[in-house]
This record gives C-alpha cells, structure tokens and sequence, in this order.
C-alpha cells in the first residue's frame, strides 16, 4: 500500500498517480496494491477517485488513458481527509491502513510517500511512529522529496528526527533526476561498454561540464524560489548527484549499497573551497527582464511574491574538483539556471585533444572530442569528432554523431516517477539518495552559500534567453576554458 | 499571422519528429535512426521568394553537409509578428535502401520582430557545431537588427551581386571582417573557376618563369563599373603577380551585350609586345558557355559551367574557418573600388 501524505497537491496529480496508473496499466502492480490519499481537503473515496481520473488523463506522459485499465486502477485509490499537525490523524490512518489491508489483502507491506511541505517531515515520521505504523507485518519504508534541509545542520536535524522512527534502510530520499532513463545509462555507458572506461581519466579527460538549464522562470514559485535559489534547488541535490554519477568508481557488484558507496565516495573527494577561493571558482546570476519569441518575459525581481531587491541567485556555476587519483586536475563545471536559452540537461566530456597537429593546415584540429550524455529533454547520447570533408583534400571538420532514446528504441521511456516508484516498492534503494551522500554535498555547497550570503552582488546580470553572466565565462576563462552551447 | 514562437515548442515538435521517424524504421532489426549532424544553416530571404528553391538547394546539400536548416521569410512591416513550422526532407539515394532525412524549420517574421529573433534561433541551434546564417537578400542585410541576428553564426554568407554598390559593400565586408566576423561572398566564390584556370595555365613552369613579365591586367564586365567579383579577380590576381615579384596594374573593360556585373574577359600581358600574353575569354548562351584560354599563340576551349546556389554554397560550407585568401583578397578589392 502506497499511502500519500499531500494527496491533493500538484505533485500527487502530475506526477505521483500518473505514475502509479502507467504501473498499472503494464501490469506492474500486485492485485492487492492500493493507495490511501491523504490531505486536509475533505473528499469521499469516489469524489478523490474522480479528481484523479482527470489528473492522470491530463498529466499521462507519452502513453493512452485507457478507461478500462483506469477502472480497475481505481478501485485501488482511498482517501482520507487529515492534518498532519493534528495527532488524531494518525490513529484514524492506522486504522484505515487496517480496514484497507484486510480488503484488499495487501500483505502489510506500506510505502509512506511525504509529498508535503519539507517542514512536516518531522511530524508526519513521528505521527507515523507513534501511531505504531512504523513497523507492522510486511516492511515500512518512508520516500520524501528535496529539499533534505536547507544546510549542512537542518539536514543532519532532518535525518535524526526521520531515524527516530525508521532506519537508514527504510528512508527513500527521492531525486527524480536519478530517475532518469539516461542517468542510469550512464552506469550501462560506462561499466558495460569496453572502449570508454579506459578513457575515463584524467590521462584523456580534459574537462566536464554538467548543465541543467531551464527556459522558463520561477512560474508563480517566486516566494519558494526566494528562498531556495539556484545552488540549493539544483545543485546540491540534482547536479552533484549527476556529477557522482559520471565520476564514480565502478562498484563491485550492482546491489543498492554498493553503487550508493561509490557515489557517495565521490562526493566526499570533492575538494571542499576556502572561503577565499569561493569567488574564484564560483558565480551567482539573476536574470532581468527580456523579450524572448516575441514576448516580453519579467525579470527575477519583478515575479510575483520575489523582493524587488531580492539577491537570490536564480543561475550558479560553480568550478568543482575531484582529489582522487582517477580525476585529480580535472575541471568539473556545474552550472545551472532559470530563463537560459532552452530546457537542457546534459553532462559534457571534453576530451584531450590531439597529441600533434598532423592536419594542421587542413582544419579545425582545436576542436576535440565531446561526448555528450544528454539527461532531458531528449535523453541520449552525442560523441563530436572530426571528419574528414568528402572531396578533394584533407580538410577536416567537426561532426556530431547522435543516439536518441526515443527514436532508436522506438518505444517509451519510462517516467523517472515510475522507475522509483517501483523501486521504493521493490525495496532497490539504488537510485536514491542516502544521509552520507546528502550531508557530503551541503559540504561541498555550504561554504559557497555562506560567502555569496555575506556579498551584496549587482543583480540583474544576464538578461533572460543568454546563456548566463559574464562572470561566469570570465570563470572558465581563468581555467583556459569556455562554456559550450548545449 | 501570431506574434510569439516559444522555441521550446519548436525543439519538442523536432524531438517528435525523430520518434515518428524513428519508429518508422525497422527497430526489430536494431538499425533505428542515426542522424549525423555537421552544423545549423540558418538561411535568411524575403517572404516573397520561392522557398522551393531555397529547399532544393539544401536538400542538394545535406549528404555532404548534413544539417539543421533553419529558413526564415521575412515580411516588410512594422506590426510584430512571428510564426513557424517543423517538418523533415526525406529522400532515397538511388541504389540505396535507407532513407536519409533531414530537420527543417521555417520561421516567418515580420522586420519588426527582427530584434525577437536571436533568442528563437540561439536555443535552436544544435549544440556544440558551427552555425553558419546565409543572407540572401540586400533588404535585409541593411536592417538595423541583422547584426545581431548575425551575431549568432560563426559565418555569414552573402552575396554582394545583390547588395548594390561594389565599393561601398565591399567596404562594409572588409570592416565587418577586420572586427573579427568570418564573412563569404558568393562573388568570391564564384570567381574560384577563374582562378583554377589561371592557375592551372602556370603550372606549366616555362609560364610561371615568365610570371614577373607581366604589368597589366585587364577585366572585362558587362555594364558601366566593376562589379564585385571584378574587383576580386583584380586584387587576387595583383596579389599574385606581386608575390611573383610583377608591379602590375589593372585595367576595367566595359563589355556590351552582356549581363551587367558578368565577367568575360581576363587578360595579363606583358609590356613587351613579344612578351607573355594571357587571356581568358567566356562566351557563348548562358547555361552553355565555354572558355578560351590563350597563353601568345596556343589556345584550348574548355566547357564553363554555369555556377548555382548548390555548387556556391557547397564550396564555401567546405571552409568552416577564415578563408585567409579571401580576406586578403577583400581589403585589396576596397582599394581597388576606390580607385588604386
């Protein structure tokens, strides 16, 4: 039984029961699986089964709503109305889970989702353990979403109040990202194919860049993003978590906590900067207010619910390196941003070029090779390299050779909601997020909010639809270095 | 017509494109689609022109430089306006059994959301390769925001046949050119079958020898002043002859009876009346034209074939950096235009 804290938010509706349902509909789910639904809203089982039902044919990705599928899917979903600050929720859920399990002989075995405010976690772990529902027949697993604190400390209170009543074992700190069809192929990429991880090192590798770039703004999140910003929101979790990923060393065996070692290793080899350094090797933007395909888009300051004063960073670029013996020397780019020119995600390895200009008066031989594994919206993989011009001569140029998922396979991704979902429910904690991995990043993090905190920067810097401040090449320019064009 | 395009909209209709194409191709025997990539031609025209034949000529081009196409039309208003559509070129090389396809987007717009345009065209870009902006058309060159637009693309093409005024063109070139723009001219380009067959004529050693004899050179054109590519061929050619060691000069022949701007003649002679003498002279009807090369009293026809958008464009995609001879050969032609 999946039960649904916040069962009536967006996420619920856009991605969780989509999810849920795309499950179903490929008959992934046991016959005695069932969600209970929880928010303060006062809804009857139909009257939640009804919104639903809309929700997922609006939300589906890529996929049909079948009707008949959704009818027996439906029968599955319960709701009840209740305040995770109120104690007697818990009771009244305790036996809801009860009535719910003998009807549909689910076995025991709960999934607790939180996809509430980050600030009811506390409560709703403690409402769940002193209700008793933390341990029963079947297993107990809690999964809630970013943010994991706001720092180093609130992550470490966080997870001592979620240890209070679960393991480490049973806590499924969700990032979606990981969820990603392509961020798992990394590990395929890398550990299964025989001609790349001999050249995963700084003997070959020159640079990396990683670049989670958005189009849109803050669209009506102006209050939360105030407060979050762009370093905390993406980087700590999302892109350090990717960066992991691209540089770990091969785990031993494929089993959860084996994969999650060598991630979580990496992290903490990621030189942690002095405050001194901080400005070297890192840039904060805001964006300002442009026209962009003809329309007139806002500024950062001028977005509802944002100060008009505001020094959030809605862009972050930071310089990151590894000291280890695999990538010691080795520039790690991260950026990141709102209103940049399109929605990418993509890791970018640059490799050496060339030991010697043989074609020198032929062609661009300053190019080097790039291998690009793209993450969204087209999840795939790019190598450039030069070719030979046909025709007469020797003149080389650049080529881009593409891998596409979707037009090579032929057949739909799933959604990283449903590839986590189902490993929560399968107990395969792989692609999830775990206490070490999490404080190991706000370490790398925390030095570079704290510096840019004490600074008064001149906001705005890059105008929306540009690839970000100046600063920010000015950064890679000290390391011999220039932003691609993702 | 609307007034706004989100590229986004524009890259997920391309990423269907390749899903549909993709699931179109046989996946149960593991080929599905590998699509090679080698820059973004963005290729700028008025509204009014034929796109059929732009979209020939890159259909022409996409086996040997495959690439993004991006064509946009552009209306001669002041009301903002903006639209655009995504469809793929697909066509089947005789004796083959793959399909080989390529991505097209069509933008329209009006001059007054010419400023809108940069930010649609940046994010369509395909990463990490060249983009190369071919403006076909002098109306547009001249509009306050192309510089911007230009801006985008590591190469602009154009051609200064169209611009109007040799001198004052070749002048804006050269200083877009000196502030580190990588610039083609088609009137270069075409000028490249002139200069094989000169150079072809000094392969033969006992000429080159004969080189530093040579003082004057005479261009001949059709109408009343020099057209760009006459002023080109002049300054290569005096280049040349001066790394050869000959002071020489040029002279304009005005041709009558022929296109304005077209070149029929190219002579380089010697002061001495027994010395090297060199023509090259190009008759015949447009389509079926042949050329007599002469060097003193041995003479050879050869077939001219008529240059093309294709065959233009094909040669100068081939040079995706700075074409030195070309630069060279532009600030020379500036000062030729102004009378040196």
């Amino acid at each position: 039984m999946v039960v649904i804290f916040g069962a009536n938010g967006d996420l619920t509706k856009r991605k969780l029961l989509p999810a849920l349902y795309r499950l179903a509909y490929e008959r992934r789910l046991s016959p005695g699986f069932a969600v209970l639904g929880i928010s303060r809203t006062p809804m009857t089982d139909d009257q939640f089964r009804e919104k639903m039902s809309s929700s997922v044919e609006q939300f589906l990705e890529d996929s049909p709503f079948d009707k008949e599928v959704w009818t027996g899917f439906a029968r599955s979903l319960f709701y009840m109305a209740g305040d995770v600050s109120d104690p007697q929720t818990f009771s009244k859920l305790a036996a809801r889970v009860r009535e719910i399990d003998a009807e549909r002989h689910t076995g025991g075995n709960v999934l607790f989702y939180l996809s509430t405010q980050p600030s009811q976690y506390g409560e709703a772990a403690k409402g769940i353990g002193d209700a008793g529902l933390a341990t029963g027949q079947g297993w107990r697993r809690i999964v809630i979403e970013k943010p994991f604190g706001h720092n180093l400390a609130s992550a470490r209170e966080l997870s001592e109040k979620l240890h209070q009543v679960f393991r480490e074992s049973e806590v499924y700190r969700i990032d979606h990202y990981l969820g990603k069809e392509t961020v798992q192929n990394i590990l395929a990429f890398r550990f299964g194919n025989g001609i790349f991880e001999p050249l995963w090192n700084r003997r070959y590798v020159n640079s990396v860049q990683i670049t989670g770039a958005e189009s849109i703004g803050v669209e009506g999140r102006g209050a939360y993003y105030q407060e979050a910003g762009a370093l905390r929101d993406m980087i700590q979790n999302h892109l350090l978590q990717i960066m992991a990923t691209t540089a770990m060393e091969p785990s031993a065996t494929f089993q959860p906590d084996a994969v999650r070692d060598e991630r979580a290793k990496l992290l903490r080899t990621i030189r942690i900067m002095k405050p001194s350094e901080v400005l070297e090797n890192s840039v904060p933007g805001q964006y300002g207010p442009a026209r962009i395909g003809g329309a007139d888009v806002p500024g950062f300051r001028q977005e509802p619910g944002v100060g008009p004063e505001s020094q959030t960073e809605t862009y972050a670029a930071a310089t990151f390196f590894v000291d280890n013996w695999r990538w010691a020397g080795v520039p790690f780019f991260v950026r990141t941003g709102k209103r940049l020119p399109k929605r990418v995600t993509e890791i970018a390895i640059q490799f050496n070029a060339a030991p010697y200009a043989v074609f020198g008066e032929h062609g661009d031989e300053t190019t080097p090779n790039l291998l690009i594994l793209r993450i969204q919206p087209e999840e795939g993989i790019s190598l450039r390299f030069l070719s030979k011009r046909p025709g007469a001569g020797m003149k080389l140029r650049p080529v881009s050779m593409d891998f596409n998922y979707g037009s090579s396979f032929g057949e739909r991704s799933p959604t990283a909601y449903e590839t986590l979902l189902l490993d929560a429910m399968i107990g395969d904690a792989t692609l999830y997020t775990r206490q070490d991995m999490v404080e190991a990043s706000w370490a790398v993090v925390e030095p570079i909010l704290n510096v840019w905190h004490e600074h008064k920067f001149d906001f705005p810097n890059y105008a929306s639809g540009t690839w970000g401040p100046k600063e920010s090449d000015d950064m890679l320019a000290r390391h011999g270095h220039t932003w691609r064009r993702p | 017509m609307s007034t706004t395009i989100q590229p986004q909209t524009i890259l997920h209709e391309l990423a269907e494109l390749w899903v549909t194409l993709g699931k179109e191709s046989a996946p149960d025997q593991g080929s599905g689609v590998l699509r090679a990539c080698a820059m973004t031609l963005v290729t700028v025209l008025e509204e009014s022109e034929d796109t059929s034949d732009v979209w020939s000529v890159m259909a022409a081009l996409m086996p040997e430089h495959p690439s993004r196409a991006i064509v946009i039309r552009f209306r001669p208003s002041a009301e903002r306006a903006l639209s655009s559509r995504v469809f793929s070129q697909c066509w089947m090389p005789f004796g083959q059994r793959r399909q080989i396809c390529c991505e097209q987007i069509e933008i329209t717009a009006s001059d007054a959301s010419l400023p809108d345009l940069p930010a649609v065209i940046l994010p369509l870009a395909v990463a990490d390769l060249p983009v190369v902006l071919w403006c076909r058309g002098a109306r547009v060159f001249g509009l306050e925001g192309f510089p911007q637009l230009a801006s985008i693309a590591g190469k602009v093409v154009l051609d200064s046949a169209v611009m109007g005024g040799a001198a004052e063109t070749l002048g804006r070139l050269d200083g877009r050119t000196r502030a580190g723009r990588i610039i083609a001219d088609l009137s270069w380009t075409r000028m490249t079958r002139w200069r094989q067959m000169v150079a072809q004529i000094f392969e033969n050693r006992s000429y080159l020898a004969r080189l530093s004899e040579v003082q004057q050179v005479r261009i001949g054109f059709g109408g009343n002043a020099p057209s760009a590519s006459a002023y080109y061929l002049g300054a290569w050619l005096l280049d040349c002859l001066e790394g050869a060691g000959a002071k020489a000069s040029v002279k304009w022949d005005p041709a009558e009876k022929v296109v304005e701007g077209q070149l029929v003649r190219l002579e380089m002679n010697a002061a001495e009346s027994d010395g090297l003498r060199v023509s090259i002279a190009v008759s015949g009807e447009p389509g079926r034209q042949c050329a007599e090369v002469r060097v003193n009293a041995l003479a050879n026809r050869t077939v001219f074939a008529p240059d093309n958008d294709y065959s233009l464009l094909r040669q100068e995609l081939s040079i995706p950096g700075r074409d030195p001879v070309f630069e060279k050969s532009l600030t020379r032609a500036v000062r030729l235009a102004h009378g040196e």
